[in-house]
């Protein structure tokens, strides 16, 4: 899938109008947005544990040249290979060289959401490789395809009538909608795929640098499968994704768990830290570990963003997005969506390209509140529009509106005269008589503002201003007292 | 030993972090205490009476429920292979009809004799022993075509109702995976507490220091499960639609 941020608005207004999408989205947003909300209240040490998470996280981030380092380094030492990638296409050239070195033929993939940031699966087919997605919600959507729509749900816009259709098109069933019956001609026919796949790539939850593994989470044990049967496994790493030491893990994995999906522990949660030896010959032959940076660099070289590389892509924060809960994942036109893709995808792909994502959001601060790791987003949030209105060398920001910029200038000259303010306040109670009105509310506002009125009505101007109030009741009583 | 690639993308990081270390207006969040603080010594792992590992035992019986994993307590190993009889003649091979079991190369799980317990039902039971890559297709084979795996576990945890398996010659990880029922049997006194109290043992316990993580350390916390068609849970996704955990709890 291509990136599209520009099609926000169209997209969300589709999103906004399917019926079915809305009951998905709010019953995916009721269920893991209470059930983290309670997990976290539960855990031994209480809801404060986010902020642990948030010093360790941190910590590892100031030391992340000294730990990829290490990583790397210990990672090599347990028989792995470590390939560092500055961008999208070095990763993907290096994945290809290692399929066509090896003669690979068939793909399988655990979820990964840094693949579809490098649009790896358009890559392996142009070179005539099968790379078939095997968590259920990401096997639905490629079928369809289509983009995933939530980090860890990913086919959360489906109902199941449309993956029953699905199903009976593309895989020859009699139609059902049941899901265990789906669930299970999807079980048959990709396990048919894993045993018979020469190569199998994931993500990577979190690395740590101490023991040289990767660790990697699911529920559904594609990913285990995935990692250990075909002859080749390769994961794909956000350079960020690392733990320093192996005791960080309990309360990350813990977090990372309620987060996602209010669980205590995710089913599987698999070590992995070498291939195959002579003895011990479960597993692959080769383990490759790819550490992306592809303009994560660019946030830690910025003090002000430096903070969003804590983030372990969880999805907790689409879940009490209220924004996110209306507009779906595909508005946000890129592999990651809601608040975590509103401050991330303008800083991988371009601030001015996806401006209307950090726009879009409300700054009501659930998102925050939600994180596993407490990531202050509606602070960036606000300062990715400061720099869209200002402009920013650093960042290749232009300007997003000079006239907006010259009318908010023009406003703080107004505001900042006792005299120019009333004489404006006088005018707009005059002018607002001339405006349509249904029961005290303005209907329309006349353009340039005619935008907060389409789907609103508008509060008019008190016909008395409060200073006029003070000054009319002030008189016998000093404190204004009723 | 650092590559061309592996240098020129940690001297990049190098410079962005050195670039604004001053005055950087984001804290950089409190310095992490290892030594005293968050990670402190778990209390008396090993010296836990009979009396604090059956509690930690109903423990794992009530975390059990919720995420469907089957947890029964037998007094000795006798029982457990009585318990695995049971249930490999009531369960029925999701694919194809062939009964076979593969299980881990492992004492406790040789203690529990099942090629012999097994033997009228007409189930065979091989222990995935690989010496040499011929064998390894064939094992590979067997592990897939097999109903029931049946591996020990190093630990359980009893906050979550987590198995942790490492994996070794002839304990496979492919056992805990790929066959549709998984049965896992330990003894009573590899119930820890939480996964806190593991990382603190396989960060300082001598011989868990010696061996490492192994190859690949898993955690299992029930069965296979999904739940990316509108929300309905389904076991048996992709892993095991059933597991079982048989504790022996000895006297």
């Amino acid at each position: 899938m291509k990136p599209n941020p520009e099609q926000y608005t169209a997209t969300a207004r589709t999103a906004v109008a399917d019926p079915v999408l809305q009951k998905a989205l709010a019953g995916l947003q009721d269920r893991f947005g209470r059930g983290t909300a309670l997990a976290y209240q539960q855990l031994p040490e209480g809801p404060d544990l986010r902020h642990v998470a948030h010093d360790i996280r941190m910590d590892a981030i100031q030391h992340l040249d000294s730990l990829l380092d290490e990583l790397a380094g210990n990672f090599r030492k347990n028989g792995g290979q470590v390939y560092f990638a500055q961008d999208a296409k070095d990763a993907v050239a290096y994945c290809l060289k290692v399929a066509q070195e090896n003669n690979v033929k068939r793909v399988v993939k655990g979820k990964s959401m840094v693949t579809e940031e490098i649009r790896l699966n358009d890559a392996l087919a142009d070179a005539g490789i099968e790379a078939l997605e095997t968590d259920l919600g990401e096997y639905i959507i490629q079928l369809a395809n289509e983009g995933p729509s939530h980090l860890i749900a990913p086919a959360v816009h489906k109902s199941k009538e449309d993956v029953g259709r699905l199903f009976t098109e593309k895989l020859g069933i009699d139609y059902t909608d049941d899901p265990p019956s789906l669930t299970r001609v999807a079980r048959k026919a990709l396990r048919e795929k894993f045993l018979a796949a020469d190569m199998g790539l994931s993500g990577c939850n979190l690395a740590c640098a101490e023991t040289g593994h990767i660790t990697t989470v699911s529920n559904e044990g594609n990913i285990r499968m995935a990692s250990t049967l075909p002859r080749i496994h390769m994961v794909f790493m956000g350079m960020e994704r690392i733990a320093a030491r192996l005791q960080d893990l309990d309360i990350l994995l813990r977090l990372l768990c309620r987060g996602a999906a209010a669980q205590k522990l995710g089913t599987y949660v698999s070590h992995i830290s070498g291939p195959a030896s002579p003895d011990n010959l479960d597993g692959p032959e080769q383990l490759h570990l790819v550490i992306l940076d592809n303009g994560r660099s660019k946030m830690l070289a910025d003090p002000d963003f430096r903070e969003m590389l804590c983030c372990i892509r969880c999805a907790a924060c689409l879940n009490v997005c209220p924004v996110y809960g209306k507009i779906g994942g595909h508005s946000y036109g890129f592999a990651y969506s809601g608040p975590v893709g509103a401050v991330v995808t303008p800083l991988l792909i371009g601030i001015n390209r996806a401006a209307d994502l950090c726009q879009g959001e409300t700054l009501c601060g659930a998102c925050q509140n939600a994180c596993p790791v407490n990531i202050d987003l509606p602070r960036m949030l606000l300062l990715l529009r400061a720099k869209l209105a200002d402009g920013d060398e650093k960042w290749q920001v232009s300007r997003r509106s000079s006239l907006e910029k010259a009318a908010y200038q023009f406003w703080a000259r107004i505001m900042q005269n006792r005299r120019t303010y009333d004489l404006a306040v006088d005018a707009a109670q005059l002018l607002q008589r001339l405006l349509p009105t249904n029961r005290g509310m303005l209907r329309f506002l006349p353009p340039p503002f005619n935008g907060w009125t389409k789907s609103r009505d508008m509060q008019p101007l008190a016909a008395e201003t409060f200073a006029q109030w003070w000054k009319a009741n002030q008189k016998g009583d000093a404190h204004g007292k009723r | 030993m650092a590559s061309a690639d592996q240098r020129a993308f940690l001297h990049n990081l190098r410079r962005a972090l050195t670039g604004n270390a001053v005055n950087a207006p984001v804290p950089a969040g409190d310095p992490v205490d290892r030594q005293a603080g968050i990670y402190q010594r778990p209390t008396r792992v090993e010296s836990r009476g009979r009396e604090e590992r059956l509690s930690l035992l109903d423990q794992v019986i009530e975390e059990s429920g919720p995420i469907n994993l089957k947890v029964t307590a037998h007094k000795d190993i006798q029982s457990v292979a009585m318990g695995i009889r049971r249930l490999a003649v009531e369960s029925q091979p999701e694919w194809g009809d062939k009964k076979q079991v593969a299980a881990w190369n492992h004492p406790l799980i040789k203690a529990l004799n099942l090629p012999e317990v097994l033997k009228e039902t007409g189930i065979p039971v091989e222990f995935p022993i690989q010496t040499h890559a011929g064998d390894r297709e064939k094992q590979r084979q067997w592990i897939f075509d097999a109903y029931i795996g049946i591996t020990s576990a190093d630990f359980c945890l009893a906050d979550s109702a987590t198995l942790v398996l490492k994996t070794r010659a002839g304990q496979d990880r492919s056992v805990s995976l790929v066959p549709s029922i998984h049965v896992a049997v330990i003894r009573l006194e590899q119930i820890l507490g939480s996964l806190k109290e593991l990382y603190f043992i396989l960060d300082n316990d001598p011989e868990q220091v010696q061996e490492g993580l192994t190859p690949c350390l898993t955690f299992i916390t029930g069965p296979s499960k999904t739940a990316d068609i509108e929300a309905t849970m389904v076991h048996g996704a992709h892993g095991p639609r059933e597991v079982y955990l048989f504790v022996v709890t000895g006297e």
